[in-house]
């Protein structure tokens, strides 16, 4: 519940920062689908702890056993210590479910919103104006 | 013989004597000077945030001189149009460039603020940005200021605020994408304002970009129990293409 908390008021200063000017928003999210959401069920190949952002590398096995490989971009380290996550959180192996907004190019990969981690902890990410990426119940792959 | 001793001791008297009040003096001074600095000046040390607060106004648009402003104006539509088809153009920050002065004073991540002897230091979390303030010191002329992110600050307290006067950023190193000329000078007063928000009022001197200064204003509110943490910008994978538009580097880097 503390945690909630916590993510909610990053969330609100971040939208509210987000409101100010263009000289805020550090990295722009505007490669990235708001209109839908992918739900990824996958290996986690690679967890990169890293600013300016973190990244999850996964493989999702789909109906036929062949494997795609997705990069899912995370916010800064910075911002997610600041709501509790950890680098341990996460490693090579992990079988772990992701919510992303997807590039938009049609290149595998998006914005990672929300995670299921391998011990099914469920966790958001503090991602700023999360709220504007719409979430839409596409089928899990 | 005996007169002679006599003006010895009496000069010998008359020079112990100088030196005591001279002593005195200097001392009632320097007293009365930390006396008057520690009611003054202000305890600004700590973490802080920015924040919002009716005491802060909204940053107006830069006056910039005719020409400029077209070309500013050009660049943020395209900007602008670049973001609404998805694919951005790369801000400075994708290359892991931290954005310098006045830029870091805007957050969004948290800032530390020391004070010490002589000299206010500023360290901005995100892209660890430290910028050095020292005070009571005459401004250097500004050809003797090699350009760089942060420039050249000198400060002194006025009673609760800090003024402050930075010269040297480089022309590259751009606020908002406003371009400056190597003359600009950014004043700073740095004070408490209402509901315990520390105030920032920057304003940009220009002549040869701005028809006049431009002033804005940023707020902040105290972290009493953050420390900040560390930030290094390492193997983005946001990068900025032979365009110079942001994309994202799919195979993870080799490490």
């Amino acid at each position: 519940m503390i945690l909630a908390r916590q993510v909610r008021y990053v969330f609100f200063g971040l939208t509210m920062l987000g409101m100010t000017g263009p000289a805020l928003a550090h990295h722009s999210f505007a490669v990235y689908d708001h209109t839908r959401t992918l739900n990824l069920k996958g290996t986690v190949t690679r967890w990169q702890w890293s600013n300016p952002h973190a990244y999850l590398d996964i493989d999702v096995r789909d109906a036929d056993g062949a494997v795609k490989h997705y990069t899912l971009e995370g916010t800064s380290i910075n911002m997610l210590q600041r709501v509790g996550w950890r680098s341990n959180m996460i490693k090579a192996g992990d079988q772990v479910k992701a919510v992303a907004a997807p590039l938009l190019s049609g290149e595998p990969g998006g914005l990672l919103l929300e995670i299921t981690l391998s011990n099914g902890e469920k966790r958001e990410l503090p991602v700023p104006a999360a709220n504007t990426f719409k979430r839409t119940p596409e089928p899990e792959r | 013989m005996y007169e002679n001793r006599i003006d010895g001791q009496l000069l010998r008297t008359f020079g112990l004597l100088i030196i005591l009040i001279a002593c005195t003096a200097k001392f009632a001074q320097s007293a009365a000077r930390t006396q008057q600095s520690s009611v003054s000046t202000p305890d600004i040390t700590g973490s802080w945030e920015r924040a919002r607060d009716a005491s802060i106004p909204p940053q107006p648009q830069p006056p910039l001189k005719a020409s400029y402003l077209k070309e500013w104006q050009a660049q943020a539509q395209a900007a602008r149009e670049a973001s609404a088809k998805g694919q951005p153009i790369a801000e400075r920050v994708v290359m892991c460039l931290p954005e310098g002065m006045p830029g870091m004073m805007g957050g969004p991540f948290p800032m530390e603020i020391l004070q010490s002897k002589g000299q206010v230091t500023i360290i901005q979390e995100a892209y660890t940005q430290v910028r050095r303030i020292l005070l009571d010191r005459q401004q250097k002329p500004i050809d003797d200021v090699e350009p760089g992110f942060y420039g050249y600050s000198i400060g002194h307290w006025d009673g609760g605020t800090l003024i402050v006067d930075t010269i040297g950023i480089r022309e590259d190193v751009r606020y908002q994408n406003v371009p400056h000329s190597k003359d600009m000078h950014i004043k700073e007063r740095i004070s408490f304002g209402p509901n315990g928000v520390l105030r920032d009022e920057i304003t940009i001197e220009d002549p040869a970009v701005l028809e006049k200064p431009w002033t804005f204003t940023y707020g902040y509110r105290r972290m009493p129990d953050y420390q900040l943490l560390e930030y290094i910008c390492e193997d983005n994978r946001e990068y900025a293409d032979e365009k110079g538009l942001q994309k994202i580097r799919l195979d993870p880097p080799a490490r």
